[in-house]
C-alpha cells in the first residue's frame, strides 16, 4: 500500500496551497488556496488533474473523498467558493469553528476587492461564498471526526492565526499529517502549535522559512517598538500594512501595551471595519488564543484596546503623527496603497512590512534593496523616501521549528510544500542527513508515492499467552531481553495465529512423528549427495523435550508454512 | 476474537495493581493471573519500600523484569515500569549495572507516543544522571561525554509538545552535575555552534544516536524563557540559573536572557527571574554591565513590594564597577526610601552597597561631610532619609575590604552616626554587637567621654574599623569589665528614655499627624528595643521585654482610636476591630501575666491600660455586655486596692471612670472618657523578672518523625523548663492536632530546679491520633491569667481562664506504623 500525494499548488513556491492525497483508497483534498500573484487561471489550483487521479469518476465529488481547511488565510482557501459552486464539488469539507467564522469575510473582502477595483470578472458571487460555507462542516481541536467507514481526521492547535489547525488523518494502517500553516514559537495573542506523537508514514510540512533562524522575539519586539517610537515622536506617520487578522492583533497588543506603559497620546487608526469587525471574533474566540490571554481573560478581555480608534479616510492627509493599520499586508492594492502612495514621499514616515511578502507585490519591491521610485502601473510612480522597517514578525515557524517539529513527529517520509525552491532544497537535506528521514519537496502538479507500512494483527493461544507473556513465567530470558517462542500459524481466510510448539499437532489433528537421524560424518556427505536424501541437515536444530528424548525438528516457521500451502 | 484479551487484562492488571507485589518476585512461582489488584489499591506506586529485605539479586531480577513490562504495549503500563524502576533506583545503591540498565530503557522510551510514559522517562533519566555522578571518580576521568549526552537527552526533551515534559525536562537540566561550556553556550543559542569550535569532544569518538547530536540542545533555553506557559519559563529560568556556576562565558550570556525575563507578563516569572540572579549573584557569577542598569533600577521602585525586595537583595550582592552605577543606584534606593519609609530593610542593603563599593562610598562620604557641616539648621537635615541613608553608605566604608579610604571618613560622619545605631546594628547583622559599635563609633567621633576610656585601654590609633577590629574592642572592654559593665547598663538606660520619650511624643501627635507616621515611630521605637532587649539581661531584660509588649499595646490603641474615630470607616470594618481588640487584650494578658515582681506602679499602668481596654470595647459595642462590665468591675477594683495605701495616686482618667461605672454609664460619653486616658511609661522597674518558657521536644524532627498506631495513645516525651514560674501558676501543656485540642495540666511538683528556673523531663500521652499516615501535633506551653473570679472559658477539661502562651508552637511530627 502506498499513500499518492498530488501537489496543486504550493509546490516550490508559496500561494494557492492545495495537495490531494491519496491515502488507502481515500482521496483528501488538504487546503484550496488562491495564489495572489496571478491574476489569470494560474491563480487557481489545476483541479482537473484531481480528477484525473480516479478515471472511473463521473465529477469532483466521487473523486474527493472530503476537503480539509487548515485556516482562513485566502492561499488556503481561497479557491474554495470557486470549487464547489463553479466545478460543482458536493462533497462534505471541514474547517475550524473560527476559520469557518472568519473565512467569509476573508473572501467576501478579495472578492471585493477583484471585482470593485480592478474590475475583474467576477469568479464567483457572495451567495457564492455563503453557499459554500453552508457546506462546511466544523471541526473542534483534538476532535476525532470519521468522515466515513474508513477515514478518520482530526485537528491540532496550529498557532499561526486565530482557528489554524494541522490535520492529522488516517485509513486503515496508513496514517499522515499535514501541518497547514504553524508556529512553533507562541506570541502574545496565539499559542504554539500543540500536536500529539503519533506513528506517522508522511509529514506534510510548510516551509516558508526553510533557512532562516530567527532570534529571539524579545529582541524584534524591542527594534520594533524602538523604530515606531522614534518616528512618531520625530513627528512621523507609522504605516502598518497587514492582514486584517493575525499580525494586526498582535501588532496591536504589543503597540497599545506599550503605550499604556509609556504614556504615549498619538493616535493608532484600523483602517477598515474588517479589522474591527476581526477582533470581534477574537474577542468571541478567546479560547483558540494563547494561554496568556486565556488566563487574563477573566479580568480583562486583551482585544479591547485602550488606545485605538477608528481611521476616516479623510484623515489621510492630517498633520501630525499617528500610527496605522492598513489592509493588505503586502501593499498589493486596496487601501494600505492608497495610504502609502501618499506618505511613502516623506523621509519622517514609516513604513513596516511584514517579514515575507509575495513576488509582484509593492511590498517585495521595497524589501529587495530599497528603491527611490516605485512604479504601480505606467501613469503612477510613487517617489519613496520613507523610512522601511521590516518585521519579521511572522506567524510562521522558522527552521529550527519545522527540524523540532519533524523530529518529534518522527515520520517515515516528510514533504515540503509552501516554500522556495533553494531554501527547500537545503531543509531536505538537512532532514535527511540530521533526522534520516526521506524528504521530498515536490513542483506543481507532481506526483509522490510514499510506501506505508502495515501492521497485521493476529491470535495467540491461551496456553502461549501465560506461557509466555504473562510476568512471572518462564520466560527464557537472552541477554536481558525477553523472547517468546511459538509458531505461526496462517490459514485461508482466518486471522493468523500464534501458538505453542505442542499445541500445533493437536490443532491440525496430526500425529507425533520421530524421525531419527544418523550423525552424517563428511567422509559420506558425497554418497548421500549422489543419492535422492534430502539434505536436512542444514535446516535442522535440536529441541529438547520434556521427556527428555532429542528430537529433531524442521524450523518453525518453515513447518508452518508449508501446511498452509 | 477471544484470545486476545487475557494479554490485555494482564498487562492492565499488572499495571494498576502493585507489580512488585504480586507478580515480580522471583521467587513466586508462577503467574497468578486471575488475581486483579486489591480493591482498594486504586493506583499505588510501585515504589514501595521494601529495601530492608532485599538482596541484591533480588534488585537484578526486579530491574530486568520491569526493563521488559517497559517495553509493553499499552503506555500506562510502560509508564508504570519506568516509575517502578526510579522507586527501585532510589533505595539501591548504584551498584552493578542497574542503573546503567535504567538509563537504557529511559532512553529507548524518551521518544515514546504517550506523554506519561516520556514524563517517566525523563524523570528516570534524571535519576540516572544523578546515580552516574554520585559513583566515586565518575568526574575525574573523562566521563564528561556521558554528562553531555545526558544533557543533551534531556534538552532535546526540552522541546516536547507536553507542557508537563518540559517542565520536567527543565527541571532536570538545572540539576546537572557537569556540563562542557560547549554545550552550554549551544542551549542559548538558536543557531547550531559549529561543535568544532571551542570543545567538540562531544561527539568526537563517540557513537551517539543518529538524533541525539550537538543542534538538540541548540537554543531550548531561548525557547523556554518564550514559552507560552509560565510554569514552563519560571522552570526554565530556574536551571539557567542553576547552570551558571559551571562557566562564566555562558553566565553572562544567561544574564542577556534573563533581563529579557524581567519583562514577562507573569509575576510568578518575574520573581523567578529575580531568585535566580539573586542564585547567579551568590555564586559570584553575576556581572552587572551598564546596559542592565536601567532594568535593575526600574525594578527598585517597581509597584510590586515583593519584586522591590528581591532586587535590593541581588543589589546587595552584586559589584557595580563604575561610579556612575553606583551612584544612580543610591539614589534609586534612597527615592524608594522616600516612597516607601516603612521598608527599613533598604539601610541594610546601602550599607551592603557602600561596604562592597568602599572608594565610591568614601567618595559620598565627602561630599555628605560637607552637606552636614553647612550651618543651616542641621538639625532638620538629619531626619530626612536620604541623609540618614548617605551616613549609612558613609559609615559602611569603616567595615568596608578596601582599606585605602578608611582614614577619609570625617569626624562628623561617626558623630551623626551614633544616632543610627540600631540600623548599622541592623545592618552588620550578628557579627558585631551594639555596643562594641558605639564604642566604635563614639571614639572615631571623638567623643569625650568615651576617649578618655578607650585610649587607656588601646595603645596606638585603631586604623579603620572591619569586623576583627570590632571584635578586639570587644575584647579590650572586657578587660575592662565592671566599668564597662555599668557603662552598658548606663547606656541602654539612656536609649530606653529616649525610645519612651520618643512613643510619648508620639502618642501627643496621633491625632494631628497621620497614622502612617505614628506607626513608623513606633514600629521604629520596638525594633531599637527588640535589639537592646537582646543584648540585656536580668531585670532590664525583662523590663525591655515588657516595654515591647507595652509598644505593641500602645500600638494597637492608636489604631482602634483610629478607627473609632473615623466610625465605621470603610477600611477597618468591624471584623478587624474586633480583631485589633482582642491583639490588645492578649498584650495587656501578657504584660500582667507573663512578669513577675511588679512594683505598684507598673501594676497600676497595666490596671489602667485593661481599663482603657475595656471602655474601648465598651464604646465599639454600644451595649454593655456583662462580661466587659465585670472586667471593669474587677479592675477597678484591683486599682482601687493598690492605691488604698497612698503609696500611689489613683489617675483622674480611672476616678472618672468608676465614677462613670457607679453610675451606670448614665449620662457619660464613653469617647470623652476615651480622651482621659494618658500616657506615661513607667521607668522604675524595680526587680521585674520575665516568665518565660523552653520546651523541647525529644528525638523528633521533620525527617525523623515519631511512630504510632492509628487511633491508640501515644507518648511524646518533653524537656520543659521554666523561668521565674512561681507555684501558684498553672501551667498546662496544649496540644494540637487539626481541628482537636487537648490540653493536659502540668504538676509543678513535679519540676527540680530552684525558684528561678525549673526543669522537668516528661512523657505526655496524646490520646486520640488521628487516622491518617502522618500528621504534626502543635505544642506550646500556656498559662493560665485568672481575672479576679471571672470564668472567660467555659472548656471542658482545659484552663478555666484565658490563656497566654509562653513559649512558641513547637512542631511535633508522626508517622503511622504500618498495620499488618
Ligand atoms: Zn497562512
Amino acid at each position: 500500500m502506498a499513500i499518492e500525494c498530488l501537489v496543486l499548488g504550493a509546490g516550490q513556491e508559496v500561494g494557492k496551497s492545495c495537495v490531494v492525497v491519496t491515502i488507502g483508497g481515500k482521496r483528501v483534498m488538504f487546503d484550496c488556496g488562491m495564489h495572489m500573484g496571478y491574476h489569470d487561471s494560474r491563480r487557481y489550483p489545476d483541479f482537473a488533474r484531481a480528477l484525473a487521479l480516479f478515471p472511473g469518476a463521473a465529477d469532483y465529488t466521487a473523486a474527493i473523498s472530503c476537503v480539509v481547511i487548515t485556516h482562513f488565510h485566502l492561499d488556503h482557501i481561497g479557491a474554495l467558493p470557486y470549487f464547489t459552486e463553479v466545478c460543482g464539488y458536493h462533497g462534505p469539507v471541514y474547517m475550524t469553528y473560527p476559520t469557518k467564522a472568519l473565512a467569509p469575510l476573508m473572501l467576501e473582502d478579495y472578492r471585493k476587492v477583484m471585482v470593485d477595483q480592478r474590475g475583474e470578472e467576477e469568479q464567483y458571487s457572495y451567495e457564492d461564498i455563503l453557499c459554500c460555507m453552508k457546506k462546511v462542516i466544523p471541526l473542534d481541536l483534538k476532535q476525532t471526526v470519521q468522515v466515513d467507514k474508513d477515514l478518520v481526521i482530526r485537528a491540532y492547535y496550529a498557532g499561526h492565526v486565530l482557528g489554524a489547525a494541522m490535520i492529522y488523518a488516517k485509513v486503515g494502517d496508513a496514517a499522515m499529517v499535514y501541518t497547514g500553516d504553524y508556529n512553533m514559537t507562541p506570541d502574545r495573542h496565539l499559542g504554539a502549535a500543540q500536536i500529539d506523537r503519533m506513528k506517522l508514514d508522511l509529514l506534510i510540512t510548510e516551509s516558508t522559512y526553510a533557512k532562516t533562524v530567527r532570534d529571539s522575539k524579545h529582541a524584534r519586539e524591542r527594534e520594533f517598538l524602538k523604530a515606531v517610537h522614534k518616528c512618531v515622536s520625530g513627528g512621523g506617520k507609522v504605516l502598518i500594512p497587514t492582514f486584517a487578522l493575525g499580525r494586526a492583533q498582535e501588532l496591536c497588543i504589543l503597540l497599545d501595551d506599550y503605550w499604556e506603559r509609556m504614556n504615549l497620546k498619538i493616535p493608532i487608526y484600523f483602517s477598515a471595519g474588517l479589522t474591527i469587525q476581526a477582533n470581534m471574533y477574537y474577542k468571541m474566540l478567546i479560547g483558540w488564543t494563547s494561554q496568556k490571554i486565556k488566563n487574563s481573560y477573566t479580568v480583562h478581555n486583551p482585544f479591547d484596546f485602550k488606545h485605538v480608534c477608528h481611521f476616516e479616510r479623510s484623515f489621510i492627509n492630517n498633520p501630525g503623527p499617528c500610527v496605522l493599520f492598513a489592509t493588505p499586508g503586502m501593499i498589493s492594492g486596496g487601501f494600505s496603497l492608497e495610504v502609502f502612495k501618499k506618505w511613502a514621499p516623506s523621509e519622517k514616515n514609516l513604513v513596516t512590512l511584514p517579514g515575507y511578502c509575495v513576488a509582484g507585490t509593492i511590498g517585495h519591491k521595497l524589501m529587495s534593496g530599497k528603491p527611490t521610485t516605485i512604479d504601480v502601473d505606467k501613469d503612477t510612480h510613487i517617489d519613496v523616501r520613507c523610512q522601511i522597517h521590516q518585521l519579521s514578525f511572522s506567524p510562521h515557524t522558522d527552521s529550527k521549528g519545522i527540524m523540532d517539529l519533524t523530529e518529534y513527529l518522527s515520520p517515515n517520509h516528510v514533504i515540503l510544500v509552501h516554500g522556495e525552491k533553494p531554501q527547500m532544497a537545503f531543509l531536505k537535506e538537512r532532514i535527511e542527513s540530521e533526522l534520516g528521514m526521506q524528504c521530498y519537496y515536490p513542483a506543481n502538479n507532481e506526483t509522490v508515492s510514499i510506501p506505508t507500512t502495515q501492521n497485521l494483527k493476529i491470535n495467540a493461544t491461551e496456553k502461549f499467552i501465560k506461557q509466555n507473556l504473562v510476568f512471572g513465567g518462564d520466560m527464557p530470558k537472552v541477554g536481558g531481553c525477553s523472547e517468546a517462542r511459538g509458531i505461526l500459524l496462517m490459514e485461508k481466510s482466518k486471522t493468523p495465529k500464534i501458538l505453542c510448539e505442542d499445541e500445533l499437532l493437536h490443532l491440525l489433528g496430526m500425529e507425533k512423528h520421530l524421525v531419527h537421524f544418523e550423525p552424517l560424518p563428511c567422509s559420506r556427505m558425497k554418497e548421500a549427495e549422489s543419492t535422492d536424501e534430502p539434505l536436512l541437515s542444514s535446516r535442522i536444530e535440536e529441541v529438547k523435550h520434556t521427556d527428555g528424548s532429542a528430537v529433531q525438528q524442521a524450523s518453525l516457521a518453515d513447518l508452518g508454512c508449508e501446511r498452509n500451502g | 476474537m477471544r484470545e486476545p484479551r487475557p494479554l490485555a487484562y494482564i498487562v492492565s492488571s499488572a499495571a494498576s495493581s502493585s507489580p512488585l507485589g504480586n507478580y515480580l518476585d522471583p521467587m513466586d512461582d508462577g503467574p497468578s493471573v486471575s488475581v486483579p489488584g486489591p480493591p482498594n489499591a486504586g493506583r499505588p506506586r510501585a515504589a514501595e519500600p521494601r529495601a530492608s529485605t532485599r538482596s541484591p539479586e533480588g534488585y537484578e531480577a526486579e530491574v530486568r523484569t520491569l526493563a521488559s513490562m517497559s517495553r509493553g504495549i499499552y503506555p500506562l503500563a510502560r509508564a508504570e515500569a519506568l516509575r517502578g524502576l526510579a522507586a527501585v533506583l532510589e533505595t539501591a545503591d548504584a551498584c552493578g549495572g542497574a542503573v546503567e540498565q535504567c538509563y537504557g530503557c529511559a532512553v529507548e522510551l524518551m521518544r515514546d507516543e504517550d506523554e506519561g510514559v516520556r514524563l517517566a522517562s525523563v524523570r528516570l533519566i534524571a535519576l540516572c544522571a544523578d546515580k552516574f555522578a554520585g559513583r566515586e571518580g565518575w568526574d575525574g576521568n573523562g566521563n564528561g561525554d556521558q554528562t553531555d549526552l545526558m544533557f543533551l537527552q534531556l534538552s532535546s526533551m526540552a522541546r516536547d509538545m507536553s507542557t508537563k515534559v518540559r517542565i520536567e525536562a527543565f527541571n532536570a537540566l538545572g540539576k546537572s552535575h557537569r556540563v562542557s561550556e560547549g554545550v552550554l553556550l549551544q542551549s542559548l543559542s538558536k543557531k547550531v555552534i559549529k561543535p568544532n569550535t571551542g570543545s567538540g569532544s562531544i561527539i568526537k569518538g563517540k557513537k551517539l544516536p543518529p538524533k541525539l547530536i550537538f543542534p538538540c540542545a541548540a537554543g531550548i533555553f531561548a525557547h523556554g524563557i518564550e514559552d507560552e506557559f509560565y510554569q514552563v519559563r519560571t522552570a526554565a529560568c530556574k536551571s539557567l540559573g542553576a547552570l551558571s556556576k559551571f562557566s562564566t562565558q555562558y553566565a553572562q550570556k544567561a544574564l542577556d536572557l534573563l533581563m529579557d525575563m524581567m519583562n514577562d507578563d507573569t509575576e510568578e516569572v518575574r520573581m523567578q527571574t529575580l531568585q535566580t540572579l539573586f542564585y547567579m549573584a551568590t555564586y559570584g557569577c553575576l556581572s552587572v554591565q551598564e546596559m542592565h542598569m536601567h532594568m535593575f533600577l526600574g525594578l527598585l521602585i517597581d509597584m510590586n513590594a515583593l519584586i522591590r525586595d528581591a532586587t535590593r537583595k541581588i543589589l546587595g550582592l552584586v559589584n557595580l564597577p563604575k561610579l556612575q552605577m553606583f551612584k544612580s543606584a543610591i539614589d534609586v534606593l534612597i527615592t524608594s526610601l522616600e516612597k516607601n519609609p516603612e521598608e527599613q530593610e533598604i539601610y541594610s542593603v546601602l550599607f551592603s552597597v557602600g561596604k562592597n563599593h568602599g572608594s565610591f562610598s568614601a567618595n559620598i562620604a565627602k561630599h555628605l561631610a560637607k552637606e552636614i557641616s553647612m550651618p543651616s539648621d542641621a538639625e532638620l537635615i538629619l531626619d530626612k532619609p536620604r541623609i540618614k541613608a548617605l551616613l549609612i553608605v558613609s559609615i559602611s566604608v569603616s567595615f568596608s575590604d578596601d582599606k585605602h579610604n578608611k582614614l577619609d571618613i570625617p569626624e562628623i560622619i561617626f558623630l551623626h552616626a551614633i544616632s543610627l545605631l540600631g540600623k548599622i546594628s541592623c545592618a552588620l547583622g550578628e557579627v558585631v554587637d551594639q555596643d562594641s559599635l558605639l564604642s566604635y563609633l563614639c571614639q572615631k567621633s571623638g567623643t569625650p567621654f568615651w576617649k578618655t576610656r578607650l585610649l587607656t585601654a588601646e595603645s596606638g590609633e585603631s586604623e579603620g574599623c572591619n569586623v576583627e577590629t570590632v571584635a578586639g574592642i570587644r575584647a579590650q572592654i572586657e578587660k575592662t569589665e565592671k566599668s564597662t559593665k555599668c557603662l552598658d547598663q548606663v547606656l541602654t538606660m539612656q536609649s530606653m528614655k529616649i525610645i519612651i520619650e520618643t512613643v510619648e511624643r508620639a502618642w501627643a501627635m496621633r491625632k494631628s499627624c497621620n497614622i502612617c507616621d505614628v506607626r513608623t515611630i513606633l514600629r521604629t521605637c520596638k525594633e531599637e528595643l527588640r535589639i537592646l532587649a537582646s543584648n540585656s539581661s536580668g531585670s532590664t531584660g525583662a523590663f525591655l521585654r515588657f516595654l515591647c509588649e507595652y509598644l505593641d499595646a500602645v500600638q494597637f490603641i492608636v489604631e482602634i482610636l483610629q478607627s473609632i474615630q473615623l466610625d465605621n470607616s470603610y477600611d477597618l470594618g468591624p471584623i478587624s476591630l474586633d480583631v485589633l481588640l482582642e491583639k490588645l487584650d492578649t498584650s495587656i494578658l501578657k504584660m500582667k501575666c507573663c512578669y513577675a515582681g511588679f512594683n505598684r506602679e507598673m501594676e497600676v499602668q497595666v490596671c489602667e491600660l485593661a481599663l482603657l481596654a475595656n471602655l474601648l470595647r465598651l464604646s465599639k459595642d454600644r451595649i454593655h455586655s456583662k462580661l466587659v462590665l465585670e472586667k471593669l468591675h474587677w479592675t477597678i477594683n484591683r486599682l482601687e486596692c493598690l492605691c488604698a495605701d497612698g503609696s500611689c495616686e489613683l489617675s483622674y482618667f480611672s476616678r472618672e471612670i468608676k465614677k462613670a461605672f457607679d453610675a451606670n454609664f448614665a449620662g457619660s460619653d464613653v469617647c470623652t472618657l476615651l480622651e482621659l486616658f494618658h500616657l506615661k511609661p513607667k521607668t522604675d522597674y524595680g526587680m521585674l523578672k520575665a516568665i518565660s518558657a523552653v520546651l523541647q521536644v525529644r528525638d523528633n524532627d521533620s525527617e525523623n518523625p515519631s511512630s504510632y498506631v492509628c487511633g491508640l495513645p501515644v507518648g511524646v516525651s518533653f524537656d520543659i523548663s521554666l523561668c521565674n514560674i512561681s507555684r501558684h501558676d498553672r501551667l498546662w501543656l496544649r496540644m494540637i492536632v487539626g481541628e482537636s485540642i487537648q490540653h493536659t495540666f502540668l504538676e509543678l511538683s513535679s519540676f527540680g530546679g530552684n525558684d528561678e528556673v525549673k526543669c522537668c523531663s516528661t512523657t505526655i500521652p496524646l490520646f486520640a491520633t488521628p487516622m491518617a499516615w502522618s500528621f504534626v501535633l502543635r505544642v506550646c506551653l500556656v498559662m493560665e491569667c485568672p481575672y479576679g473570679s471571672i470564668s472567660v472559658h467555659q472548656r471542658h477539661g482545659g484552663p478555666r481562664d484565658s490563656i497566654v502562651q509562653l513559649c512558641d508552637e513547637l512542631d511535633v511530627y508522626f508517622v503511622c506504623t504500618e498495620q499488618r
